[in-house]
Order: C-alpha cells, then structure tokens, then sequence
C-alpha cells in the first residue's frame, strides 16, 4: 500500500510549482494556470485523505472544488480580457496603479 | 411617616427642577420658574418641620447614612446647626425666586437662570446636610461651580466674563488648601486606625472626626523648626478654604467683582448663602478647631481685621452693589470674629456667630434685593446718579432703611427691642469683650467697636445718597410690581423682628448642636486641648452693652450731616486727591498688587519663560521625531509596489519563516 | 556552422542557465523553501489513515456512492454551487462582451 505521504509530498510538490509560478511570471495567462496547478494540489489532497480515511465526502467536495475552479477560471479570463481591452497587453507589471 | 425620613428630599428636589428646568424651561412660561419655586417651597415645608422637630427633641438628629466605597459613605445630618441653615437658605432661596420672577422678566435666558439657581440651591443643601467631610467638599465645589456660571450670568460683557473668572480662581486657592486639610485629615485618621478599619465606620464623618481629635492634636510635625500639631495645620487648611470661599482678607477681591451676575444673584450666593459656607465650615468643625492651639486665634483676629478692613473700603465705593459687597465681606468678618471668640466662650460661639449668619442673611438679601428693585427702575448702579428715589419708590426704601438698621445694630440694650442685627452684632462684640477681658488681646474687640461705626457709616451714606436729597439725574423710575416688593416686606419683617423674638431660643439652641444622639463632644475637654481657658459671660459694665449703639449711632449721625443735610461738603473736605481716600478708592492697591504683580510678574511672566524653554525643547523633539517618521516612511513604502505578485511573495516568505520560527521554537522548549 | 545559441559547450551551458535562472533565482528560492518546509511537516507529522482500504471487488467504481452523496447529504452546497457557477460564468461573459458598440 502505498503510504499517504507520497500523495501529500506530490501535493506539496504541484503546489510549490504552481507558487514558482505565480512568483515569477508575468504574463496573465501563465499566473491562472499556476493557480490552477495549486487548487489541483488541494485537490489531490483532498482526494488522498478521502480514501485513506474511507470517507466520500472529500471526493465530493473535490468535485465541488473542480466546478469552483471553472468559475475562478472564467472570471480571471474575462477579468484579463478587459485588462487587454484596456491597456492592450496581460503583463500584469503594467497593472500597478495600486501603489504610492 | 415621620418627616425626618424625607430629609433627603431637602436637596434632591432642587437638583431635580434644576435638571426640568435646563430640558423644559424655554416652553415654559417666565422660563419655567414654577419648577425650581414648587421644588424649593416643599424643600422649604421639610426643612421647617425638621426643625420644629428638631426645636422640641434637639437629642434626636436626623442622620441617615448609607456605604459609598470602601471606608467613605453619603450621608445627611440634620442637626440644630444645620436646621437652621437649612431653613434659612431655603427660605431666601425661595423668596429670592419669587422676587427674581419680576427682576428677570426681562432677560431672554430666564430658564438657564432658573435651572442655575436651583442647581445652586441644590448644591447648598448638600453642603448643609452633609455628614462627612468629604461629601461637604464636593458640594462645595458645585456651589464653587455655580457661582461661576452666574457671576458670568451675563458671559456677553467682558466685565462680567472676567468676573466669574476671577472669583472661580481665587476661590480655587482656598479650595486647594481645604482639600489638602481633608487629605491630611484622612491620613491622620487612617493612622490612627493602623489602617484596619472595621466595617460600618466612616472614617471622614464628623463623628468618627470628632471621636479622635485627641489623637490627632498628639501628633506633631516640625515645620521651619516649630512643632505644630496636626490639628492645627489640618484647621488652618479648612480655615484657608473659609477664607477663599467667605470672602475673608486676603482672598476677599473676587467677592466686589462677583457683583457683575444679576442682582439676584449677589443676594442669593454673595450675600446670603453661599458665601456663608465657610463660616458653616468652620461651625462645622468647631470641636477641631477648639482643640487646636492658636487656630481660633487666627480665625478672630483675620475676622475682626477684615471686617474693619472692608469696612473702611465700604465708605468710598460708589457702585451701590459694591457698598453691599464689601458691607458682605465685613460682615463675614464678624461671623468669623464671633467664631474665633470660642478661645474664650466656648461652643456658646457657634451660636452667636450662626445668629449673626442667619440675621445677616436676611437683612443683606433684603438690601441687595432693594438695591436691585433701584438699580431695575433707576438703571444704573452708580449712587452720584440718584437720589431722591423714596418719593418714586416708597415701599423699596422703607425695607432698605429697616434692612440699613439691622445692618447698623440699633436697638435697646437689655430688651427684645431691636432690629436682628442689634441683637447678632451686638453679641459679637460684646463677647469679643468678654474675649479681651479674659485674655488680655483687646486688639479683635476695639477693631470691631470701630468696624461698628464704619458700618454705620457706609450704609446710611447709601441710603441718603440714594433715597433723600433731590434727584441728580433724571432717571424716571417707578415702583416695582408685587413679585418683588412682597418677598422684600416679608424679608423687612423678619430684619425687624427675628433677632428680638428669637435671640436666647436661638444661641441655647444651636450651641448644643455637638450634644446629640449623632455626636457627643465635650467641648470643655478639647478646650484644655488646644490650651484655651473657658470663661462665661460674665455682667460686662453697662458702657459695654451700650456703646455699640453709641457708635452706630454716631455713624448715622455722621452720615445725616454729610450726605443728608450736607452740612459739611465732603468734596471740599475731602479732595479726590487725598492720599487716604486714594488708598480706600483703589482698595488698598491689593487688586494692583494680584494683577500687576503676582499674575502678571511672577506667573505670567514666569510661566512664559518656563514655557518658552519647554517650547524650545518640545519643538526639537517633535521636529526630530516628525522627521525620523518621515524619513522612515519615505524607505518604507517603496515596498508597495502595486503588483499582488509582490505580495504574494511576501505572505509565502512570510507563512515559510513562520512555520520554521514555531518548529525552532517547540524543540528549543 | 554551428548557431552559437545551440552550442554546447561547457561555457555557453552555464551562461544559459545563468540567462534563465537569474531573474527567477529568488523565486526559486522562495518555492523551495516553502517545499521543504512542508515536505518536513509532511514527513514528522502522523496521519490519521485506515489500515486497510475498502476494497470492493464487485463495484470498484465510487461513482455511485459520490452520486448518493451529492443528492443527499451535500445537496445544499451542490445547489449553492450551481448557483455561483451560474452567476460566474453570467459575470465573466458580461466581463467579457464589452461596451456593446463591437
């Protein structure tokens, strides 16, 4: 059987790739996809203790989790068009306006 | 239902008009005055029949006390000295609101005047019922308070501004010291209790005080190499604040000025009532002050020294109110006077002096009151500009000059013949005899036989300059309406008859005011205390009983030749340029002396060095720090970038740092 | 002729490295830390497990147990999903549709 750590460290793992990515990039599209990559991390964690603990209910709610993403997704894509629309590019450096 | 159990009711409904009266009196009729008046009038009916009470079982006090915090309760006494300050204040206070009804007619902020008075009548009564010493300060200080806002009653004048500040400052000085004495007091007491103090004792109520003065007086501090006691420095203390708030030299020059507020106001709190709370106090506290060497001393002399001081000032002054004024402070003087001649008569002093408070109350209400009713038809205050005023105002002038007799002391020796202050003053002077005679300090007794013929003087120089003679200007006054003359006539009564029908009752009466069910104090005891031998009247040769007359008689006389009949024209006499009639007209220079030197050279001025020193300081570090945050701030907030990655990064660095701090944290424990 | 970006010498490995990692390096730094700080935990930490997985050798599928889920138990959170999905997508395609005058 194959211990629950592994599925926890590849977690881990997606999740601190999906966090490079959102340090380091700046293009709009690439930080979705690294949110993504770490809402799946959470994801396969809570796949991972559902069956080790022989309980559905984190199956389900990874399940909720993935409809959740979907939404995340259409709101950051259509939050990016506008940007686009606006400013005529998705390098998020140009949004800065938030500052002194 | 006993009465007694009201008693409570005597200041709490005052203070509860004073409270509608602020929230309601503008929709109401003559600014609401029937709220403080109701209120006051039931006071009034209580405070009666407590003392009738009180009159047939004087044994049986009324004292009601419950816990406040810790060792300090509130509580009510209603024993002899205090029923007839009770009955006293409440009746000028309630014929004062009902002349003030006619007097302020006019004046469009009547309801704060009714709700101010009331609350003043309030805080008074609370002075009066209190039963411990504490509790007496702090409605001391309301009355302080009150005072101050109807001295600047009419905050528009500067004058008037100025006033109330003046007297609110002075009084403050006194204020201090009391409080001090208190503070003294407490920890002496608290001392003597080795600080373990059973349950159900008050330490600052006048029973548990007076139960340990011996104790107190066996203490001793070394001040600039004298031993004093304790109980003379804690006297003294009280003593200072009798003096801020009774006017007495050298504190008295914010009384003349507190004459700028509504001449209601001078009869009610600078006549009659509030200026009295110092010689209350020392009433009051009589058993301590007997039993502190030399403080009865002190308070007879500075007694006897301002009642001629202000006196000799009295002469000169030609603002009518002024007169009344420092007639007031000269008057208080002799109260204080015949407090101090407990040194020699014991608690028999308390009485006289209280006599002499309650007669001065009415013949002094009645005066400023009648000065009022002048000043409200004439319209000036300044006497050079009347004259003549008996033929338009008939009734005001015959009240005054009965209230001028009373202030002057006429009467027969030897008879219920006599005006009140006959009887009072009389007293006074004649135990400050009895004073000299048993001690060999004849100096209080001559300054009041002669403060006795200047009080004479003044008073009837007032009265002939305003009511006789031809008119000097034209001023077309008329009487005034009955809410004013009625409270006069009966004041006038009372001026005329009380002190003859009451004398004898009255003195048996409230010195007994320490021997009751609430307080036994054996006042012969305390005497050997304080190192005070106890004499009794003695048969004082008839001179003696006679010659006060004799001297109001002549200040009369005096008075009638100069300012009446003009026989001498004091003009001539007398040039405005004369050195003593400068000293008297610019009152000794001692207002030159507080403003010019005290305030302006060494507080002012002081103050504004010291001040200008902190300043520099202050604006160097506040400069240094403004700048030190600035600077701080400028490096700081180049780490807002405005992009969320940055931050991101940073909650992540941050969880990351965290996490290892709390594992590092957990293995070091 | 060898482009010189393809080379593949020693030097131009290194310098190629350097190009691409030294924007990142912090990044990197960060994302590593944070790894192995998770990972430790991860590893020391004991987690709650059954010695055993339910084996059903019949219906390996879950799929029906989820489904029964889903309709009783959690059927509110569904409903509630449905519903930000719904006003989701509803927002993005507002978000996304522009002024109009297109």
């Amino acid at each position: 059987m194959i211990p629950i750590e592994l599925y926890i460290g590849l977690s881990a793992i997606i999740f601190s790739i999906g966090l490079y990515g959102l340090m380091t990039q700046r293009n709009g599209i690439r930080i979705l996809m690294s949110v993504e990559l770490m809402l799946n991390a959470a994801n396969i964690n809570l796949v991972a203790f559902s069956s080790y603990n022989a309980d559905l209910t984190g199956q389900v709610f990874a399940l909720y989790s993935i409809a959740l993403a979907a939404c995340e997704a259409a709101i950051g894509f259509a939050i990016l068009m506008a940007i686009f629309k606006m400013k005529g590019t998705i390098n998020l450096d140009s949004i800065n306006i938030l500052r002194w | 239902m006993a009465v007694e159990n009201y008693a409570f009711l005597i200041p709490l409904l005052p203070a509860l008009a004073f409270v509608l009266t602020f929230f309601f009196g503008k929709k109401l009729p003559n600014g609401g005055a029937i709220i403080p008046i109701a209120a006051i009038a039931t006071s009034f009916v209580i405070s009666l029949l407590i003392t009738l009470n009180l009159l047939a079982n004087p044994e049986e006090v009324v004292s009601q006390s419950f816990s406040w915090f810790a060792m300090l309760n509130i509580g009510i006494l209603v024993d002899p000295l205090a029923a007839v300050m009770l009955t006293m204040v409440t009746f000028v206070s309630l014929l004062i609101h009902i002349y003030s009804l006619g007097y302020m007619s006019h004046d469009k902020a009547q309801s704060r005047y009714f709700a101010e008075t009331a609350l003043f009548t309030a805080s008074m009564l609370g002075l009066i019922l209190s039963d411990n010493i504490l509790q007496l300060f702090i409605c001391w200080e309301l009355v302080g308070v009150c005072s101050f806002l109807l001295i600047g009653f009419w905050f528009q004048k500067p004058s008037a501004a100025t006033a109330a500040k003046k007297a609110f400052l002075t009084t403050r000085i006194g204020d201090v010291m009391f409080l001090s004495g208190i503070v003294l007091l407490f920890t002496d007491l608290f001392k003597i209790y080795n600080g373990a103090i059973p349950d159900g004792v008050y330490i600052l109520r006048f029973d548990v005080i007076f139960s340990h003065i011996p104790e107190i007086a066996a203490m001793n501090a070394t001040i600039f190499g004298m031993e004093v006691s304790h109980i003379t420095i804690i006297t003294l203390l009280f003593f200072g604040g009798a003096v801020g708030k009774s006017g007495q030299f050298p504190l008295h020059v914010w009384l003349p000025d507190a004459m700028e507020g509504p001449t209601t106001v001078s009869a009610l709190i600078h006549a009659a009532t509030m200026v009295t709370a110092g010689v209350y106090l020392v009433a009051r506290t009589f058993p301590m002050f007997i039993a502190a060497p030399s403080s009865l001393l002190v308070v007879a002399y500075l007694g006897a020294f301002t009642a001629i001081f202000a006196a000799t000032m009295g002469i000169v002054m030609n603002d009518i109110k002024r007169v009344l004024a420092y007639s007031t402070i000269s008057q208080l003087g002799y109260m204080m006077l015949g407090l101090g001649i407990g040194a020699t008569i014991g608690a028999e002093a308390v009485g006289i002096s209280l006599f002499h408070l309650i007669n001065h109350a009415f013949f002094k209400a009645l005066l400023f009151l009648c000065a009022g009713s002048v000043i409200h038809a004439v319209g000036t205050q300044d006497m050079r500009q009347m004259g003549g005023v008996a033929k338009v105002m008939p009734i005001t002038a015959a009240t005054m000059i009965i209230a001028a007799l009373a202030l002057g002391g006429f009467g027969i020796p030897g008879t219920i013949i006599g005006t009140s202050g006959f009887f009072s003053k009389d007293a006074i002077i004649e135990s400050a005899y009895v004073f000299g005679a048993s001690s060999g300090m004849w100096i209080p007794y001559v300054l009041s036989i002669v403060a006795a013929l200047l009080t004479s003087l003044y008073i009837f120089r007032l009265i002939f300059m305003t009511f006789f003679g031809k008119a000097r200007t034209d001023y077309g006054g008329h009487e005034s309406p009955a809410t004013m003359t009625i409270p006069l006539s009966i004041l006038a009564l009372f001026a005329l008859f009380f002190g003859g029908l009451a004398t004898e009752r009255f003195n048996t009466f409230v010195s007994d005011t320490f021997m009751n069910d609430f307080v036994h104090v054996n006042i012969a005891e305390l005497a050997e205390i304080g190192g005070y031998h106890l004499g009794h009247h003695g048969h004082e040769p008839l001179i003696i009983l006679w010659l006060p007359l004799i001297v109001a008689a002549a200040g009369l006389l005096i008075a009638a030749l100069v300012y009446g009949m003009k026989v001498v024209n004091m003009d001539r006499l007398v040039s405005r340029n004369n050195p003593i009639y400068k000293l008297l007209y610019n009152r000794y220079y001692q207002n030159e002396l507080f403003t010019n030197f005290f305030s302006v050279k060494v507080v002012y001025e002081g103050l504004s060095y010291a001040g200008r020193a902190i300043d520099t300081g202050f604006d160097w570090l506040v400069g240094w720090l403004s700048d030190l945050v600035l600077e701080t701030g400028e490096s700081l907030r180049q780490f807002q970038t405005g992009a969320v990655q940055n931050y991101a990064t940073a909650v992540i660095t941050g969880v990351s740092l965290l996490i290892i701090l709390i594992k590092v944290v957990m293995e070091v424990l | 002729m060898l482009n010189k970006e393809f080379s593949f010498t020693l030097m131009g490995v290194l310098t190629t490295l350097y190009k691409f990692f030294k924007p990142r390096i912090l990044g990197i730094v960060l994302a590593l830390l944070f790894l192995s700080v998770i990972l430790v935990s991860v590893v020391f930490t004991s987690w709650p497990a059954v010695d055993q997985l339910p084996q059903n050798l019949d219906d390996p599928s879950n799929i029906e147990g989820i489904g029964l889920l889903i309709f009783t138990d959690l059927v509110v959170p569904f409903e509630i999903l449905s519903i930000v999905l719904l006003s989701s997508l509803m927002g993005a395609i507002y978000m996304a549709k522009g002024d109009g005058d297109e």
